[in-house]
């Protein structure tokens, strides 16, 4: 069918432009409830590209709020499930689907391409490294967020203002407290943590899901300066718009200094990165991790480790505190277990596998982001 | 230390109270007290938005005057995690 008879009733709004919206670029990290929401008003708008991410398989309770799932879908990634849906719906758009942890398959490289991301996910460790990301490849980033009766819909233009507040700025401090209570110190999980479940209804995650689709395809409302939150309550139709302000000492906003500088390195050829660590520059000392890192361990009573001649290099969060009870003398407790989030741009230079997706170093005159 | 009065509600607006509280207090001790005196769930995080001036707290925000005036109105608002 031809696209221009297809948008025919949108080309009648005045402030509406389906050219803008078909070349506009959106990734959607999360396929659940609010994702669904989002992902079929951007179909039906007609938004060019979108990139679906979501590691998760459809349950049958996902149903009563999922528009693009069916019965027959139970067990299917939700990320790929979404996509062929959204061909069904127009297929003019360009689709695809990133089934997986988004924090391994984003192409950074092409990150930077995105007018906007939509965060659609149900956890504030997701949410943080989103916002870190967008922070420092200034992409706009939408936040979403839903309970039983109400919706938030943050908008983040970090395109047109690197320096508007963040995510983090106005998170409170009792969300630390709740992350930290998954993770035993230096962030491996704790072995036996049960995940609260919160109730929602498609009647809150269409409300944001519409909001957002909005706010990212910056529809019918001049660009208003700064970060800004909606808050919306489903049930007396009432709602705010709020200014997020910054704050001096937010946890991102304090660690990326401008101007952002962002390199590939290319895994074949990691060694360039040595040249670089024993020079003089800015970067050449400790660079930072984007998640802590596991260095090595050692049993005090046994002695038995790894990790004490060549760093390990094991994401923290691929571990739980099991670690700490050694396999060989049975010791509870009883290993010591080395994490890092900073390490000198040597010992990555000299590594055979990166565990990170990135690392940055930051200075008086900027911040440089090296991408694996 | 002045005074200063102001109303404060939840998201919802069943509970609303004017209280009056020292300015040298924080955006964080207005979301604690309305979770002590009102019995909200401790088991979800809360930010704080003057829904007067269309401005939110961070919550190491003092309740200085350029933030919060005389009558003006504070709402705690639940920090929303589900997707």
């Amino acid at each position: 069918m031809e696209a221009q008879s297809r948008y025919l009733r949108h080309t009648l709004i005045d402030w509406f432009s389906q050219d803008e919206v078909a070349r506009t670029k959106v990734a959607v990290i999360g396929a659940g409830a609010v994702g669904n929401e989002v992902l079929k008003c951007l179909a039906l708008l007609g938004a060019g590209h979108i990139d679906i991410y979501d590691f998760d398989r459809i349950e049958v309770h996902n149903l009563t709020r999922s528009v693009l799932f069916r019965e027959t879908d139970i067990g299917k990634n939700k990320a790929a499930c979404a996509a062929e849906r959204l061909k069904d719906l127009d297929p003019n758009i360009n689709v695809r689907a990133f089934p997986g942890d988004f924090w391994r398959t984003l192409d950074l490289t092409a990150f930077g391409s995105y007018a906007a991301v939509i965060c659609c996910v149900d956890n504030f460790e997701a949410r943080i490294r989103l916002n870190f990301l967008c922070k420092l490849w200034g992409v706009n980033l939408i936040n979403t967020g839903i309970d039983s009766r109400h919706a938030v819909i943050d908008t983040f233009p970090f395109a047109r203002e690197p320096d508007a507040s963040c995510y983090e700025c106005t998170l409170p401090a009792s969300v630390y407290q709740r992350m930290s209570q998954r993770y035993s110190c230096g962030g491996l999980k704790k072995m036996a943590f049960i995940e609260k479940r919160i109730p929602t209804t498609v009647i809150t995650a269409s409300l944001a899901g519409s909001l957002a689709a909005s706010q990212a395809l910056r529809l019918g409302a001049p660009a208003h300066k700064g970060s800004r939150r909606i808050f919306a309550d489903s049930i007396t139709g009432a709602s705010t718009a709020s200014d997020l302000p910054s704050r001096e000492d937010c946890p991102v906003c304090a660690q990326i200094k401008a101007p952002v500088q962002i390199s590939r390195v290319r895994a074949s050829s990691r060694a360039e990165l040595a040249p670089l660590a024993r020079s003089n520059a800015p970067e050449a000392g400790e660079v930072t991790l984007p998640e802590p890192v596991i260095v090595s361990y050692q049993c005090k009573a046994c002695g038995q480790g790894e990790g004490q001649d060549k760093p390990l290099l094991w994401r923290a969060a691929d571990h739980d505190a099991s670690l700490a009870n050694c396999k060989a003398c049975a010791g509870e407790g009883a290993v010591d277990i080395q994490i890092r989030d900073k390490l000198p741009l040597t010992v990555l230079a000299e590594a055979a596998r990166l565990p990170v997706p990135f690392v940055m170093t930051a200075s008086d005159w900027g911040t440089h982001v090296f991408v694996f | 230390m002045t005074d200063v009065k102001f109303i404060i509600r939840t998201a919802d607006q069943t509970r609303k109270a004017e209280v009056e509280m020292d300015r040298t207090n924080q955006g964080a001790d207005i979301v604690q007290a309305a979770v002590d005196n009102w019995a909200l769930p401790t088991d979800t995080d809360y930010s704080l938005v003057n829904v007067t001036t269309g401005k939110a707290l961070v919550p190491s925000q003092l309740l200085d005057e350029n933030y919060v005036r005389p009558g003006d109105i504070l709402e705690v608002q639940p920090v929303l995690v589900a997707g």
